[in-house]
C-alpha cells in the first residue's frame, strides 16, 4: 500500500489546504484564550502547521504497520493511544523549540505558549482524531476495491477458461477418419488428396489459431463450415449433401468462434453416422426483428442408435451463448417426421 | 492352397478403397464382398462364410461391436477403427488384430500375417463374446437398444422395450414387449449399461425396468418379491430391497 498523500499530487495540495484551514482556526482558538493579538501567532502558527503536517504524514507508517500486524482491537487502540501521545507532546514541543530558535528575541512567547497550552493539547488530540479518522477509512476503503478488484478478477478468469473450455474441440474420430480418407486418396485421385489435405488444414487453422473469443462473421463461420462439410463429403461421398440459403444481409452479423460447429457435427453424427440412407444438411439464415434466425435442418434415421447421445455438443452451444448474450440469444431444437431442427436466435448489433 | 475369403465391412469408400489397394498385392486374398453398414455385413458374413473380416466399429445402424455379439460362427477379425481407444484395450485380446487409422501398409501387413497364420493353423480365437464384452470399460453413457438374434432375423430392441432381465448361465434372457431373448452377455453388463435412472438390479439374477413394478411383498424372512404390471412375479433380495428403496425413496 503506497502512503495515501504523498503517493498523489492532488492529495497533498488537499492535505496543505486543509492544514492552512486548520491553522486559521488555531489562530483564532488562541487569540480567544491569550485574549489579545500578538505578532507571535504568525510565526507560531507556521511553524505548527510545518511540523504537525510533518507529523501527520509520517503517521501513516505507524498506523499501516498497527493495521496489518495486530488484529485485536484492544491492541490497535493502545497503539494509537500512545503513538497520539507521543505525536502530541513532540508537536507541542518542537513547535516552542523551533519558534524559540528562529526567534529568539520575542519575549512574550513564553507567556502566550503557557497561555495556550491546554488549548495545543486539545487541538493536538483533535488534529490526531482526524488523521486517524482519514487514514483509516482510506485503508478500509483500499481494502475493499482491492477486494472487488480480486473478485472481478477471479470472475472474468472463470468466465475466461470456460469459454475455452467450451470451444468445440475438434473431434479426434473426424481428424484421424479424414486422414486415413487422405491416405487413401493418395493411392486413387492423389487431385483429390491434395484439395482434402488443403481443406483440412484451413479448417484446422481457423479452429485452432482463434486462440482468444474475438468474435467473427457469419460469413466466415459458414466458410470455415463449408470445409468441414467438403472434408466429411469426400468420405462420405452421395450419402451427403447440403443446402445453403443465407440472407446477403446476415452475412455481417458477428458472433463467437466455431459457434456453429457443433451442430453440424450433431448432424454427421446422428444423421449420416447412423443412417444408409443419403442425409441432407440445409443451412437457413434470415433477420428477424433485430435478430438472425439460423435454421440448421437434417434427415436422419429414427431407429435408436446404440448409445444416447450425451447432449454435450448442444449443451456447450446454449452455455456459450448464455455467457456472450445473456438471456439475449436462444436456441431451440425440434424432431418431426424424421427432421431434426435446431433454430438459433442471435442478436444482430450485440458484438 | 485355398484363397482366403475377406469381406470388408467399412462406412466409408475411401477406408474400403485403401484395405483393397493393400490387398491387391496378396494372391491369397481374395476379397468376396464389402459393405458399408452393419447390417449388410452381418448378412453377408452370415451367407458367404469369409474366413476374415476387416471391421469397423463405428457404422450405421449396427456397430461392429454389435455384429459381433450376433454373430454365431466367427471369421478372423481385424479391426479398423479411428479412435476407439478403449474399444482398442477391450478388443486387443480376441480380435486378430486391429489397426489404428489412417495405418501403413507394414502394419496393416502384420495384422494380415497373424490372420493367415491362425486360419491356416486353425487356431482361430474362440474366446466367447460375453467375456470380450465383460472387458468393456464402463461406457460414458448408457446403452440405447440391444440386437437380438431370432432365428435367422436379428431384431434391435429399444431400450424402452425392456421389462427385465433374468441371469441364465452364461446367457441372459432379455424379457421385452415383443417376447423374450437369450444373449451371450453378463448381468455385469447391463447393470453398468442400462440407464441407471430406469433400471434396478433386484436380484443377483433380476434387473427389472422400476415402471414394471406393481408391487413389493413380503416373502419369508427378509426377502421380498415384485409382482409386475404383466403378473410375472421377481424374487428381491435384501441387497435389492435396498436399491429399491433407494431408487424409489420409500
Amino acid at each position: 500500500m503506497k502512503h495515501p498523500v504523498l503517493a498523489n499530487r492532488v492529495r497533498l495540495i488537499v492535505w496543505w489546504l486543509v492544514w492552512l484551514f486548520m491553522t486559521l482556526g488555531q489562530l483564532l482558538l488562541y487569540y480567544y484564550a491569550y485574549g489579545r493579538f500578538t505578532t507571535t501567532a504568525i510565526p507560531d502558527g507556521i511553524i505548527s502547521l510545518i511540523i504537525y503536517s510533518g507529523i501527520g504524514l509520517s503517521l501513516w507508517y505507524p498506523f499501516r504497520y498497527f493495521n496489518a500486524t495486530s488484529s485485536r482491537t484492544t491492541a490497535v487502540i493502545t497503539n494509537l493511544v500512545v503513538s497520539g501521545a507521543v505525536a502530541v507532546t513532540l508537536w507541542v514541543l518542537i513547535n516552542k523549540y523551533f519558534v524559540l530558535l528562529i526567534l529568539p528575541k520575542v519575549n512574550d512567547y513564553q507567556a502566550y505558549w503557557e497561555a495556550t497550552f491546554p488549548y495545543r493539547i486539545g487541538t493536538g488530540v483533535f488534529i490526531y482524531g482526524l488523521i486517524v479518522l482519514a487514514y483509516y477509512l482510506f485503508i478500509s476503503l483500499y481494502n475493499l476495491s482491492e477486494k472487488n478488484a480480486k473478485e472481478a478478477k477471479l470472475e472474468s478468469l472463470v468466465k475466461e477458461t470456460e469459454l475455452k473450455m467450451l470451444r468445440s474441440q475438434i473431434n479426434p474420430h473426424f481428424l484421424f477418419n479424414s486422414l486415413n480418407s487422405v491416405s487413401s486418396l493418395t493411392i486413387t485421385d492423389p487431385e483429390k488428396a491434395r484439395d482434402m489435405v488443403i481443406k483440412l488444414s484451413e479448417f484446422m487453422r481457423y479452429a485452432l489459431s482463434k486462440k482468444d473469443e474475438q468474435p467473427v462473421s457469419l460469413r466466415s463461420e459458414l466458410e470455415n463450415l463449408r470445409l468441414y462439410l467438403d472434408i466429411e463429403k469426400v468420405r462420405f461421398g452421395d450419402k451427403l449433401s447440403t443446402e445453403e440459403n443465407i440472407e446477403e444481409k446476415c452475412l455481417e452479423t458477428k458472433m463467437p468462434v466455431m459457434l456453429l460447429q457443433p451442430l453440424y457435427e450433431n448432424a454427421i453424427k446422428h444423421g449420416v453416422y447412423e443412417s444408409t440412407e443419403s442425409v441432407r444438411i440445409i443451412t437457413q439464415a434470415k433477420i428477424i426483428d433485430g435478430y438472425i434466425e439460423i435454421t440448421i435442418c437434417n434427415n436422419y434415421d429414427p431407429a435408436p442408435s446404440l448409445r444416447r447421445g450425451t447432449g454435450t455438443g448442444l449443451i456447450n452451444v446454449a452455455r456459450r451463448l448464455e455467457l456472450f448474450y445473456g438471456n439475449k440469444a436462444s436456441i431451440k431444437t425440434t424432431k418431426e417426421n424424421g427432421i431434426y431442427t435446431v433454430n438459433l436466435y442471435i442478436p444482430t448489433d450485440f458484438l | 492352397m485355398e484363397k482366403i475369403r475377406t469381406v470388408i465391412i467399412e462406412d466409408e469408400a475411401p477406408a474400403r478403397e485403401i484395405i483393397k489397394y493393400y490387398l491387391k498385392d496378396l494372391d491369397y486374398i481374395e476379397v468376396i464382398a464389402d459393405c458399408a453398414d452393419g447390417f449388410s455385413g452381418l448378412k453377408t458374413i452370415s451367407t458367404m462364410k469369409p474366413d476374415l473380416v476387416f471391421l469397423d466399429i463405428q457404422m450405421p445402424r449396427l456397430t461392429g461391436i454389435e455384429l459381433l455379439e450376433v454373430l454365431t460362427e466367427k471369421p478372423e477379425i481385424i479391426f479398423t477403427t479411428a479412435y476407439d481407444q478403449f474399444a482398442i484395450r477391450a478388443f486387443e485380446l480376441n480380435a486378430v488384430d486391429y489397426l489404428l487409422k489412417p495405418f501403413p501398409k507394414r502394419r496393416f501387413l502384420e495384422a494380415v500375417k497373424k490372420a493367415t497364420d491362425k486360419i491356416r493353423t486353425g487356431t482361430g480365437n474362440k474366446e466367447p463374446v460375453s467375456q470380450l464384452l465383460a472387458k468393456m470399460p464402463e461406457p460414458a453413457s448408457p446403452v440405447n437398444r440391444i440386437v437380438v438374434r431370432k432365428g435367422n432375423a436379428i431384431n434391435l430392441i429399444p431400450v424402452e422395450q425392456i421389462k427385465y432381465v433374468e441371469a441364465q448361465d452364461d446367457y441372459v434372457m432379455v424379457y421385452h414387449s415383443g417376447g423374450k431373448a437369450l444373449k451371450q452377455q453378463t448381468m455385469k453388463f447391463y447393470e453398468e449399461n442400462l440407464p441407471k435412472t430406469d433400471f434396478v438390479r433386484i436380484h443377483r439374477s433380476y434387473i427389472v425396468k422400476v415402471t414394471e413394478l406393481k408391487r413389493i411383498e413380503p416373502y419369508g424372512k427378509d426377502t421380498h418379491v415384485a409382482i409386475l404390471q404383466s403378473g410375472d412375479k421377481l424374487p428381491v433380495s435384501r441387497a435389492g430391497y435396498k436399491h429399491l428403496k433407494e431408487e424409489l425413496n420409500f
